[in-house]
């Protein structure tokens, strides 16, 4: 039961780092970006590279992982979506091809094969009777860390009230002399690096292949719904129901039973309340 | 000439080059390449007469596509039926389905319908194998009976439903009723201000698309003899959209040359073995960046002005 409660919880903490990016880029500058995923994996592979070939120390190659796919993600935004960023489905397709090539890249370069990467701590701790991994708590500790950060950033920075008056009306924050389309590029590089770096943080415990980035994709695309489209509170909470929801049904019903869940739960959630439970009516 | 003689004219052209096809090239292997085309030419069609139309991008079309093939499917396989009552049942199934399915997420707006529409599809698929005592779970269902045994013949009837699918679909979207549905894509709020029932129509052009979905579904599924839960996969969905991209939305005939432009391009790349997708995923990055109005319509539409 505690192994639950404690493995849920990673998992919800790492799902929920990925819907607080997916909803933040969607929030602020109405970019869908079902690259998500794909970022979420290229950080993983970039943390193994700098590792394996360039035999960096780890936690450098985790913080260079995250900036390169954080500048990577600006560079897509500011090429590829933002002369198509009028039209919805436009978005929607540019970056589902962008997902698709970074897929067969890294299959090109890596192979079908699954790729280790080594952990950052090696003690296993003890809870009552259960063992976890050094590197879960790390992960837990940090995607709590890097949340709350986030949190702190939005609510007292000048930087931080920018993004929220962007997110609210772009059009009147621009009256008010805020550049949006530098903000979209910032929002842009903050998300694809929360995705980058949740990919860092698992990867030491995942196994590492091309298409990892698809499941987490989907995933944050169904918390993301439930907690409400461009709601970063939403993302939180719909990140813990969804990951114990998983958890519990996978648990006491079957495996496939837990894998409808997330969308049964999509399907609900808009029929019933399509705003999700802490995002804006007006969106509509 | 006026317009729509030209565009009878293109239409029937066309009609004729695809029927001589199996002609001068008399190979098994592309007309099976080519009745597979055409399927995925009445989807794209349709999956335009609803979502080009009106605005609302569906991206769980292969919901009706895979209610359609294993509506077909079923009939022949668990209930020994004539094949040929496959093509209408799996029509009249997908449009119970699409009432179902239409009520509540119509009116969502912008990707808030494509997702439900998405997730109802992933339902489905999931649904296909939970219960897979009934519907043979990952394998399908196997063995349908073949509506017509010979495989050119059967590419004739694919191309006669696709070309009553496209004329059919035309014509309304002409008729004063597709005015409507365009009208509902500008400004859905002016619609029911000048009295207009606008989910009415929403319903029913979702009604019409999923009736042809349904029908193609159930083509594909009497060519292969097999269906399968990845026809109700999001990647079918969205490779129909692609194609409809591709195509230029809206047009209904664009879309369909756009699916055989692209099911003949995945072939002819075949030969690139690994290098195949990233290929073909750049080629499609091209167009979706340099010709946002696709390529098909607008290309007839330049012909057309030459030839008036």
């Amino acid at each position: 039961m505690l192994q639950i409660l404690i493995y849920g919880a990673v998992s919800s903490a790492i799902y929920a780092m990925l819907a607080v990016g997916f909803t933040l880029i969607f929030g602020v500058a109405r970019i869908l970006n079902l690259a998500h995923g794909a970022f979420y994996a290229l950080g993983a592979y970039a943390v193994y590279t700098l590792t394996a070939n360039f035999h960096l120390p780890l936690s450098l190659s985790a913080v260079f992982a995250v900036l390169l796919v954080a500048l990577f993600g600006v560079v897509v935004e500011r090429v590829l979506v933002r002369p198509l960023r009028r039209s919805t489905l436009a978005v929607l397709i540019i970056t589902l091809a962008m997902a698709l090539m970074i897929e067969q890249v890294l299959l090109l370069i890596f192979g079908s094969e699954a790729r280790n990467v080594p952990s950052m701590i090696d003690a296993t701790f003890h809870f009552s009777g259960v063992d976890v991994s050094g590197q879960r708590l790390l992960a837990l500790s940090s995607a709590i860390t890097i949340l709350v950060g986030l949190w702190l950033f939005m609510q007292h920075t000048r930087l931080g009230a920018a993004i929220l008056a962007t997110s609210q009306d772009a059009e009147a924050a621009q009256y008010m002399g805020i550049p949006s389309d530098r903000i979209y590029s910032i929002v842009m590089g903050l998300s694809s690096g929360m995705a980058a770096a949740a990919g860092v943080l698992i990867a030491p415990f995942q196994t590492v292949i091309p298409s990892m980035g698809l499941l987490p994709l989907t995933k944050a695309f169904a918390i993301v719904i439930v907690g409400g489209l461009g709601s970063i509170r939403g993302s939180i909470a719909g990140a813990l129901l969804l990951g114990y929801t998983e958890t519990i049904i996978a648990f006491q019903v079957s495996i496939e039973w837990s894998q409808i869940v997330s969308v049964a739960a999509v399907l609900l959630t808009l029929i019933l309340r399509p705003a999700g439970f802490f995002g804006k009516r007006a969106v509509f | 000439m006026t317009v729509a003689k030209i565009d009878g004219l293109g239409a029937l052209m066309a009609v004729a080059a695809l029927a001589l096809v199996p002609w001068l090239i008399g190979s098994d292997y592309i007309t099976g390449l080519l009745t597979v085309a055409l399927c995925y030419g009445i989807w794209a069609a349709s999956w335009d007469f609803m979502s080009g139309l009106t605005g609302r991008e569906n991206f769980g079309h292969s919901l009706f596509i895979g209610a359609g093939a294993y509506t077909a499917g079923f009939l022949n396989v668990r209930f020994g039926l004539n094949p040929w009552w496959g093509l209408p049942s799996a029509a009249i199934v997908a449009i119970l389905l699409s009432i179902i399915i239409g009520f509540p997420t119509l009116r969502l707006r912008g990707p808030y319908f494509a997702l439900a529409m998405l997730s109802g599809a992933a339902v489905m698929q999931n649904l296909t194998i939970i219960f897979s005592e009934y519907t043979g779970g990952q394998d399908g269902l196997n063995g349908i009976f073949p509506v017509i045994e010979s495989r050119l013949r059967y590419y004739y009837l694919t191309l006669f439903f696709l070309a009553v699918t496209v004329v059919t679909l035309k014509l309304i979207a002409n008729s004063p009723w597709g005015i409507i549905l365009r009208a509902i894509r500008g400004d859905e709020s002016s619609c029911q201000a000048s009295g207009i029932n606008v989910t009415f129509y929403k319903i029913a052009s979702l009604m019409i698309s999923a009736a042809f979905a349904g029908l193609g579904g159930a083509l594909y599924a009497n060519y292969q003899l097999q269906v399968g839960p990845d026809l109700f996969t999001v990647v079918l969905s969205i490779n129909i959209i692609i194609m409809v991209y591709v195509g230029g939305m809206g047009s209904i005939y664009g879309p369909v040359g756009g699916a055989i432009l692209l099911t003949l391009l995945t072939e002819a790349l075949r030969g690139l073995s690994e290098h195949r997708l990233w290929v073909y995923t750049l080629i499609l990055m091209f167009i979706i960046y340099f010709l946002p109005q696709g390529l098909f319509a607008p290309l007839w539409r330049q012909l057309r002005k030459l030839l008036l």
